[in-house]
């Protein structure tokens, strides 16, 4: 079914399958009422016009001889019974449009018990999201301790930006304060944010950025085919769970232009005191992604020639100014695990 | 000696339930029975003749076997169903009555009708035959207590006639050629068949054709309301209402199509998804009524009613012929299931015959 909609894009891409294919489609059966099993599938809409459709009865016979005669009895008995028809057709009349009042006004009306229901599910949802994403927490203060410099942050991402064309369209997915934006856009890529923080939003526009509040996910999946150079997305993955994760990278496949890199940095989990330490200390990260699987996942999407890039060394280390042999050895893999790259970027291209 | 009688409303040439009649009338005779059809209308020839119905009423013993063929309503059931006699109804379905309204009120009626009469022979039958477990299904709901599935007896050795060469060469030049089969009815949904030809026209080929194999004469409006759709879209050239036709002329229409496509919305058996899958013809069908049992493994089915999408599948179905091969060795290994062998074994194990 995956290809029956594919070739239903392209048809509508290349025009072929234009409004007036659409309206053919559509097309009611000319010469009468609609199809009442048509009628059946948005009753209200049609109801009125069923309730107001004219009965004509043609009482003339065209019989031969006996037409004119027909023709009288038939008319006698519809004038003999006029006023009981009438009663009944007035008396319908009001039931249906009682029925119609009635059902419309039930549709629409508040259902107490179903309102209750929804509203505890909606707290208790709410309540959730709280506590998972701790949204009551003094995030301004925790920012405040625990965020990057820009110029950090700025000479982490300068080697990823080289990987993006100059006038090049290209979006950063979770922009926050606009950092990797500005630097992006001073290399002369048309480069754009988004993010759903609203107030790291209003800082970026106050830069002069072009940043929108959107969810990762519900943007790419508003974008063309095929309509970007390049994403970049530092230090997103981490905040979502691994199925919107997969579902960012297909659309990510699917928007960027064949070629265009994809650049996503996160958290180190291969260094250990990042993974076991240092990863928890934004209280909305949801679980390290070890590079092997970020890798994997990019592959498995279809992008080619994933690498992985690690960065930041850590600042402590094991000192290994000890004579070589087997003690040098262990400091060094000790090193490695505990005190390696704190991040790294997964950097693929869309097919 | 008990006899086995054969009752439906009309007997006639090309139809389905009539067909049934016969084959299984000419099974009770070579097994050895006295077997009579008997009619109210009857424009069929047959050996040993259709009797008419009053004949009934003389000629049934207590120990004989009566098959009611039902699918529409008709006072002569409540009189047969109280003939002392071994009394089964085979229910062939009733096309329910709001396909009908707004276009054909009398046929409305009468669906109506049919479907209300059901309910008051169950007491009176010592069983429910279904053609399809779909039909059985709408028997036990009427109130039949025993019910059972027979599928509709074909006598396919019929079949083996030489197609039609007017017919055959009539269509040898056009290279997509859309069949459906079935009597010109709302719920056969035709009308969306004709939209369904004008996309693929636009969009896959340009000179698509659409054959309606069918009588017209049960629903003269809604034929004429087609006829005025095909004008409106622009496809007259491109619709045939081939009417009703002669078994030779049908074998031909099957022979020369590139695909079977059904958008019927409601269907008790589907004798032409079987006939299709015969003659070697891919179908893609939209999955209501019995729609679903009769096609089994074999044959594309359309779960959502969308025409763009169901044309494009049929595009695909004749674009690829590993895809139609595969399709087509399906559809033998299922009209296999429905051999005639088969189901006469089915049907003297359930019928008594």
């Amino acid at each position: 079914m995956n290809e029956v909609r594919g070739r239903i894009r392209q048809r509508r891409e290349s025009g072929r399958f234009d409004a007036g294919v659409q309206a053919a489609l559509d097309r009611p059966l000319p010469g009468g009422a609609p199809l009442f099993t048509d009628d059946l599938a948005d009753p209200l809409q049609a109801l009125p016009d069923v309730m107001d459709a004219d009965l004509a009865y043609d009482p003339r016979s065209r019989k031969r001889y006996l037409g004119p005669a027909i023709t009288l009895a038939r008319r006698t008995v519809i004038w003999l019974l006029r006023f009981w028809i009438g009663d009944i057709v007035e008396r319908q009349d009001r039931v249906n449009r009682l029925l119609y009042a009635a059902i419309r006004q039930q549709a629409l009306a508040p259902s107490p018990l179903g309102e209750a229901r929804l509203a505890a599910i909606e707290e208790a949802l709410a309540r959730r999201e709280r506590d998972e994403n701790a949204s009551n927490l003094e995030w301004r203060f925790l920012a405040a301790r625990f965020s990057g410099v820009a110029e950090q942050i700025r000479a982490q991402a300068e080697p990823f930006v080289a990987l993006f064309p100059k006038g090049g369209r290209v979006l950063d997915l979770g922009s926050g304060r606009g950092f990797v934006l500005a630097l992006l856009r001073e290399r002369g890529v048309d480069a754009y944010g988004i993010d759903i923080d609203g107030a790291a939003v209003a800082e970026s526009r106050g830069q002069g950025l072009e940043v929108l509040e959107a969810d990762a996910e519900a943007h790419l999946r508003t974008l063309a085919d095929r309509s970007l150079d390049g994403i970049y997305s530092a230090h997103v993955a981490e905040h979502v769970l691994p199925g919107k994760l997969v579902e960012i990278l297909r659309q990510a496949r699917r928007v960027l232009k064949p070629g265009a890199p994809l650049v996503m940095a996160t958290p180190n989990a291969a260094t250990l005191t990042v993974s076991a330490h240092t990863f928890y200390f934004d209280p909305s990260h949801r679980r390290p992604i070890p590079p092997e699987l970020f890798q994997f996942l990019l592959e498995v999407e279809g992008f080619t020639g994933v690498e992985v890039r690690s960065y930041a060394p850590s600042d402590t280390r094991l000192r290994e100014d000890v004579p070589e042999g087997p003690v040098r050895e262990n400091v060094r893999l000790l090193n490695k695990t505990l005190f390696g790259d704190r991040d790294y970027a997964v950097v693929g291209r869309a097919p | 000696m008990a006899t086995v009688h054969h009752f439906h409303p009309t007997i006639v040439p090309a139809d389905a339930i009539s067909n049934h009649v016969v084959a299984l009338h000419e099974l009770a005779r070579r097994d050895g029975h006295d077997s009579r059809v008997y009619a109210i209308e009857s424009t069929r020839a047959l050996d040993g003749g259709v009797l008419p119905y009053r004949r009934l009423f003389r000629a049934t013993k207590p120990e004989d076997t009566l098959l009611l063929h039902y699918s529409m309503g008709n006072e002569v059931f409540d009189q047969l169903a109280k003939l002392p006699a071994r009394k089964v109804l085979l229910y062939h379905n009733v096309t329910p009555p709001e396909f009908f309204a707004g276009i054909n009120p009398h046929a409305a009626l009468h669906a109506q009708l049919g479907r209300r009469q059901l309910a008051t022979l169950a007491d009176q039958m010592e069983l429910g035959v279904g053609v399809s477990e779909y039909n059985r299904r709408e028997l036990e709901a009427a109130g039949f207590k025993r019910t059972a599935v027979v599928p509709l007896l074909i006598d396919w050795r019929a079949y083996d006639v030489a197609p039609d060469p007017a017919v055959l060469a009539q269509w040898a030049a056009a290279r997509t050629k859309l069949l459906f089969v079935g009597r010109i009815s709302p719920h056969k949904r035709q009308d969306d068949l004709i939209r369904l030809i004008a996309y693929h026209r636009a969009c896959i080929d340009p000179d698509a054709q659409l054959i309606l194999v069918g009588s017209y004469r049960d629903q003269p409006q809604y034929h004429g309301r087609l006829r005025a759709l095909a004008a409106e879209l622009g496809v007259t050239a491109a619709v045939t209402f081939a009417g009703s036709v002669s078994l030779a002329a049908l074998v031909a229409y099957y022979r020369s199509a590139t695909a079977f496509v059904s958008l019927s919305e409601h269907e008790g058996f589907g004798v032409p998804l079987l006939e299709a899958m015969r003659f070697d013809l891919p179908v893609v069908a939209y999955d209501a009524g019995a729609v679903a049992e009769t096609l089994g493994e074999a044959g594309l089915r359309l779960k959502t009613r969308n025409l763009a999408e169901s044309a494009e599948l049929i595009g695909i179905v004749s674009e690829r012929p590993a895809l139609r091969a595969s399709l087509i060795a399906a559809g033998r290994r299922r009209v296999a299931d429905f051999s005639t062998a088969t189901v006469e074994e089915r049907s003297r194990a359930v019928l008594g015959l």
